[in-house]
């Protein structure tokens, strides 16, 4: 498809929650930038002292999070964080939704695995070249999909994640299939790391430079034009801008970011099983995101707390239909607040 | 306004991630005594799916009469007053089995995990035992990884394995004349092992196998036509297809195999593990005349009877032989913990090691020392005509009983505990 059809599918695809929601925090954001102020989605300006107390607040509860929660709960908050933040910086601030980012969560998860199974590496250093493997995989993969948007877009990506999924099914002797790959060492120059409590803290620079890089790449000129991008693609090709070579940059940065989360998740549980590839698990991402609020960055790190923490409580309490019980949620977000938990409470809060 | 609205924010934030509590590092529990004040068992298998009957929910209430003879026993000189028993459903899922496998001796306080039947899953817990350096009686998986690469000081393999099967079924099987083997398996830890130790077992004997099919697990459309139209045309036909499918999988396999007529096609059909609950799906007519290796069967005695008559006034079934061995395990476990007096792990696993034991299922039973393999009489058993069946349950007769000393394989070199 040529570019010039790009503005008609922007709007059929408008029909979605995700990319409608978004556009009116969006154009209130792109026209603060212009001033030259940074505002949050709901477009009040936010004091530079209060920025930093959210940000500190932020840190003082990851620093104490495995203290009050289950720790292998807070490395999965952890985790999840990372991917829920890379699905965002698509949906919320490129204008593309991705059904697909299990795969790159999923192989940096075998590549992670395999690298420190194999070579004994340090974790930091695993995670790294795992997250590196769901670079060059999304490489072709954004490259392809790029080239469409909306529904388009998110049925390209879901493809290729199955074209994957079913990859690792086959390839046995690399993936050991169903088995898993079983044993993950959790390496760190000698440190006992066993118990999932330190590994937190271990993990957590990783966690918080992967956060860092999608806020800082947001808040630089590239991330003001990948939204205009998903505002008026058309304008932007107008003003200069190469669209796909933009959105298929943002695509390898979400990516590696996912890619983080995905082998820091593959050390935390040790283990790398097919379900990090399962479709399920793309959706999963998109469903913390739209719960969290999208185009938010904080809210996908709230919505993974709230959607992690929920379902480790319903299965100690031996309630083993999840699903319907996130699925509500979900259903009610969509309906009810579709800004998300954070979009909402920002924008409720900001009106009085 | 707005400093305080998003103040609010943050606090709300930090609510949602806190709401109730954990803990920081657990600390494992030292010296002698009872942690916690009481013996909690985890029960961890299969809730839902193919492996449901097999052990499932059952095994909880052989585990509650376990508890039950131990307190009957050692009345007012028991060491343990308190048990708990706690139970989860891992699905067959290895990253599920996993998680619950942490949660119960994290967070449930659970002492010893009893059963986790699928191999993947099972090898899985092994792991987070080793860990927590908590015990893991594995009942009802197969894979002799438990006692050979996987091995480790906290697990015990107690019920059976993949070598006792074929070792029983495969080199039976090949002895009667039926040398040609077509071995289909379900591709995960469990079958894999399946068809190696088949393989070894039924070469061993003078038969040959013409064919050997993976089929993918879990079979969520339970279709084997593929596998089954197949084994006719194979060259030279195979005499016998021998399936490794267990639980709901095997019970599709057999009635599709009827279905197909493969047996008036001259293919027979030779099972590689199979339990009770799966020939009370298929009827004893679905499967007259099949010879397969059995680790206990309920009719076998009086002292088996008698247990299968409380076991069916509490669970309304008879028991398959994976109930059976954990309410063995159960019952071993509390003797043990009576013994040293204490729960702790270190403790408890030197008073079973090397232990000789006969009890309702361990027939001159002994815990080995060397790899942690429970080993026990086995049998070969034949699923009787339904002429035979005179009562409902009772649909196998023993061919005869695999001694324990011939019954499990040799302690592996690869196990180093």
């Amino acid at each position: 498809m040529s570019e010039q059809s790009a503005p008609e599918q922007e709007t059929a695809a408008a029909g979605s929650v995700a990319v409608e929601d978004q556009a009116v925090g969006v154009r209130a954001e792109a026209r603060a930038t212009a001033t030259g102020t940074p505002v949050p989605a709901g477009g009040t300006i936010v004091p530079r002292w209060l920025r930093w107390a959210l940000v500190g607040s932020a840190l003082v509860v990851a620093l104490w999070l495995p203290n009050g929660l289950y720790p292998t709960v807070a490395v999965d908050i952890a985790c999840w964080a990372l991917f829920a933040v890379a699905v965002d910086l698509l949906l919320g601030y490129t204008g593309l939704m991705s059904f697909g980012h299990a795969a790159f969560w999923g192989t940096s998860a075998y590549a992670t695995g395999l690298a420190a199974i194999n070579w004994g590496l340090p974790f930091p250093v695993a995670v790294l070249l795992g997250a590196l493997a769901a670079v060059v995989l999304a490489i072709p993969v954004g490259y392809l999909a790029v080239k469409r948007v909306g529904i388009y877009f998110a049925m390209v990506t879901l493809a290729f994640a199955q074209m994957v999924y079913y990859i690792a099914n086959q390839w046995r002797s690399v993936t050991q299939g169903e088995n898993g790959l079983q044993r993950v060492p959790r390496e760190l120059f000698g440190l006992d790391l066993t118990d999932e409590y330190y590994f937190y803290y271990a993990a957590l620079p990783i966690v918080a430079g992967g956060l860092f890089l999608v806020w800082r790449a947001v808040h630089s000129p590239f991330g003001r034009v990948l939204v205009a991008i998903r505002d008026n693609p058309a304008r932007a090709r107008a003003l200069g801008y190469p669209v796909h070579r933009y959105k298929l940059a943002a695509f390898l940065l979400s990516a590696f970011t996912a890619g983080l989360g995905g082998g820091l998740f593959a050390i935390g549980h040790r283990f790398v099983s097919l379900d990090v590839l399962h479709w399920t698990t793309s959706g999963k991402a998109v469903i913390i995101v739209v719960l969290g609020g999208i185009g938010t960055l904080w809210g996908p790190v709230v919505g993974a707390a709230g959607v992690t923490r929920l379902e480790d409580w319903l299965s100690f309490a031996g309630f083993e239909q999840i699903g319907l019980v996130t699925g509500a949620i979900f259903v009610l977000t969509v309906l009810i607040f579709r800004r998300g938990l954070w979009g909402t409470l920002a924008h409720w809060l900001r009106r009085r | 306004m707005r400093t305080k609205a998003l103040l609010v924010m943050l606090c709300s934030t930090a609510l949602l991630a806190s709401a109730c509590g954990g803990g920081g590092p657990q600390s494992a529990a030292a010296g002698g005594g009872l942690s916690d004040g009481k013996v909690v068992f985890g029960v961890l298998n299969d809730q839902s799916g193919a492996y449901s009957q097999l052990s499932g929910k059952n095994s909880i209430k052989a585990v509650e009469l376990a508890i039950a003879d131990y307190q009957e026993k050692y009345g007012d000189k028991a060491v343990v007053k308190e048990f708990g028993v706690e139970t989860a459903d891992h699905q067959n899922k290895p990253d599920v089995a996993n998680a619950k496998a942490a949660e119960l001796y994290d967070r449930k306080a659970v002492d010893v995990i009893l059963d986790v039947p699928t191999s993947s899953a099972a090898l899985k817990v092994a792991d987070v035992a080793k860990e927590k350096k908590k015990l893991y009686f594995n009942i009802s998986a197969a894979t002799t990884d438990l006692t050979g690469k996987s091995c480790n000081k906290y697990t015990f393999h107690y019920a059976y394995d993949t070598y006792m099967l074929a070792n029983g079924t495969g080199r039976n099987t090949t002895e009667e004349g039926k040398k040609n083997w077509y071995i289909v398996y379900p591709d995960y830890a469990f079958g894999q092992d399946m068809e190696k130790s088949f393989s070894a077992a039924v070469e061993a004997a003078g038969g040959k196998i013409v064919g050997r099919d993976a089929a993918p697990f879990p079979n969520t459309s339970g279709d084997f036509s593929t596998y089954l139209l197949k084994a006719p045309t194979l060259t030279p036909k195979p005499d016998v297809l021998g399936t490794m499918q267990a639980g709901a999988e095997l019970v599709a396999l057999v009635k599709q195999y009827n279905e197909f007529k493969l047996r008036d096609k001259g293919v027979g059909l030779a099972v590689g593990l199979m339990f009770l609950t799966d020939i009370h799906s298929l009827t004893p007519a679905a499967l007259a005349g099949t010879t397969y290796t059995d680790a206990w069967y309920w009719n076998y005695d009086l002292t088996n009877r008698t247990f299968a008559d409380r076991f069916k006034t509490a669970a309304g079934v008879r028991p398959t032989f994976a109930h059976a061995a954990n309410y063995s395990a159960a019952l071993q476990y509390l003797e043990a913990v009576q013994a040293a007096g204490t729960d702790g792990s270190d403790a408890v696993v030197k008073q079973l090691e090397g232990k000789t034991v006969s009890d309702l299922f361990l027939r001159n039973g002994k815990i080995r020392a060397e790899d942690h393999r429970v080993v026990h009489d086995a049998y070969l058993a034949q699923v009787k005509a339904p002429a035979e069946v005179t009562e409902e349950w009772d649909y196998v007769k023993i061919l005869r009983t695999i001694p324990a000393a011939e019954a499990f394989r040799t302690p592996s070199p690869d196990c180093k505990l």
